[in-house]
């Protein structure tokens, strides 16, 4: 909408997006559906696909990590705009001196500090209980954080769907996230998969961040440490774009 | 300068149209009421002087900045509460204000000195540390009325800023929007009730079906329909009977029953006054008081916006 940007109301944006991430966490950590859709879906369909196979708990964390990265990344946004939008606290953040960008980007950080966290404390537990270490903690931490925002990133697309009903929201995500991971390599590995199969998880980011994840742990990648790196950075840019613009399409 | 300048603004919703055509000037330092029914276009306006809708034709600029080119410069200048009190109910007082501040990019020591200040105006100092879900309607009022002054904006936004309020509150907020005024801030109002317009605004805007019907200080408004004038008389028992009689004198437009009186809107309250009172001393009734009354401003606002009454013009007072 506007024609002045300049430095100072990028610097603006920041601290705007940097507030919104911080009332985010401080409001939404402890909601329910954030729970249960970000960490607890994603634990008992991993389990779901563990039972009676003869592989250790200990090989699970990858994919665990991958698709709680997803799942959790993903679920603030759609949880908290609706709501935000029924008490018209998203009134408030509309007409903020703020762009919409720097919204869209407060939201995904703070998406992709809650997931991240998650994701961190799945790591350790697992390093604690079930003695699985990293390959390589940098690319590991990278992992997490990218693929977090990226899915966070993602969220904010969803959110933009002007509702009031989480639930609405949730639906249409969740249209979205059940396929990536069956798709991504998570339970099938890539290398099995056929070319058609292979085909579609190229569209998928969730196929990139497992496949990170997966180095971060084992040492081995299916792509290479960089084309998942920009591939995700790619996704990002793409699901921040579309989110502001969908976020002004919609505010009309 | 100028705190608003609006020319030719229109909004259309596909093929409704909400703002048509509207343009105003507000002068810095003005109280501006903005009065309609309820659908007139009221919210449509705000949303665009605050660029969170964009027009479809005409212009608008705040403190000299236009709303669309230079949105975020308009908004920083701006303090905003809107008509539902919109506070995150599980933040305290205290960090609402904090994350308001943060987005108006109000820097730690300022912001946390205008807190407590404003936190004490509005009597809410005591309940800073509470979460918001635990406050009165009143109390919630008053932290958004906080909110839209923690960046200490030279043009106030308030839309019914003290619709079902509690006495305590309406009082203080009323007091603190005379000491915005008083300080040099521009605030535009948009209220239902007319008697707030009255008394605090400077001038005063009508809007009905996305026009403005007119814009003048609310005294001139009065004298431009002097047609709507009234004979108020006040009884000890009205009966149906006293009111079908009033309602039969000649130049009677409307019959209003407000309480144990009743107001008879003419263009000649002498002569109405002369007949009503001959009306009464045959059927041996004597009336406990009587006044003849200007019009008010809410005449001035059913006039213009050819509101019905409804139930008032019976004369039997249903």
């Amino acid at each position: 909408m506007t024609m002045e940007y300049s430095l100072y109301h990028f610097r603006n944006d920041l601290h705007g997006a940097w507030a919104i991430a911080k009332k985010d966490l401080v409001i939404y950590y402890l909601k329910p559906a954030i729970y249960m859709s970000g960490l607890l879906f994603p634990l008992f369909m991993l389990l779901a696909f563990a039972v009676g196979k003869s592989a250790p708990i200990a090989t699970l964390i990858p994919g665990l990590i991958a698709i709680t990265s997803l799942f959790s990344a993903s679920s603030i946004e759609p949880v908290a705009i609706p709501i935000e939008r029924r008490t018209k606290t998203f009134d408030r953040l509309l007409s903020a001196p703020i762009s919409l960008f720097a919204l869209v980007l407060g939201e995904s950080v703070s998406g992709l500090l809650f997931s991240g966290s998650i994701c961190l404390a799945l790591f350790i537990g697992g390093a604690v209980l079930l003695r699985t270490a990293a390959f390589s903690l940098p690319v590991l931490l990278l992992a997490i954080a990218l693929s977090c925002f990226t899915f966070a990133a993602m969220g904010a697309v969803f959110s933009a769907y002007p509702t009031e009903n989480v639930g609405e929201v949730m639906s249409l995500l969740n249209l979205v996230r059940l396929p990536l991971i069956f798709i991504s390599g998570v339970f099938v590995p890539l290398e099995t998969m056929p070319p058609w199969g292979m085909a579609v998880a190229r569209i998928s980011p969730l196929t990139y961040g497992n496949d990170l994840v997966r180095y971060g742990f084992e040492g081995t990648t299916h792509f290479g440490i960089a084309v998942d790196v920009v591939l995700l950075l790619v996704f990002t840019a793409i699901f921040l774009a579309l989110g502001n613009f969908l976020y002004r399409k919609f505010n009309e | 300068m100028s705190a608003i300048v609006v020319t030719g603004l229109t909004k259309k919703f596909g093929t409704l149209t909400a703002v048509n055509n509207v343009s105003f000037t507000v002068p810095e330092g003005e109280i501006f009421g903005y009065l309609g029914p309820n659908g007139a276009g009221k919210t449509t306006t705000i949303r665009i002087l605050t660029g969170i809708t964009a027009p479809t034709a005409g212009t608008a600029a705040i403190l000299g900045h236009d709303i669309v080119e230079e949105t975020l410069t308009a908004r920083s200048h701006m303090g905003i509460v809107p008509e539902t009190s919109n506070i995150y109910d599980d933040l305290t007082a205290w960090q609402n204000l904090m994350f308001t501040a943060e987005l108006y990019r109000v820097g730690k020591a300022e912001r946390e000195k205008r807190a407590q200040e404003l936190l004490e105006t509005f009597q809410l100092l005591d309940r800073k540390d509470d979460k918001v879900h635990g406050f009165s309607k009143g109390m919630k009022r008053r932290l958004t009325l906080a909110m839209g002054l923690v960046n200490d904006p030279r043009l106030l936004f308030l839309d019914e800023p003290t619709s079902g309020l509690d006495v305590q509150s309406n009082l203080i907020i009323k007091d603190v929007i005379r000491d915005l005024n008083d300080r040099g801030v521009t605030v535009f109002l948009t209220t239902h009730n007319i008697e707030e317009a009255n008394t605090l605004c400077h001038r005063v805007a009508i809007i009905n079906r996305g026009t403005i019907a007119a814009i003048d200080a609310p005294e001139r408004l009065k004298q431009a329909i002097q047609s709507v004038q009234s004979v108020e008389l006040a009884f000890d028992h009205m009966g149906t009977e006293v009111l079908e009689m009033l309602h039969r004198i000649p130049n009677v437009n409307e019959v209003r029953k407000e309480g144990d009186r009743v107001r008879l809107y003419t263009p000649d309250p002498g002569s109405v006054l002369e007949a009503a009172m001959a009306s009464l001393k045959v059927q041996g009734i004597r009336p406990l008081s009587v006044n003849t009354l200007g019009p008010s401003l809410e005449d001035v606002f059913v006039k213009l916006t050819g509101l019905d009454r409804g139930h008032n013009r019976d004369p039997k007072g249903k």
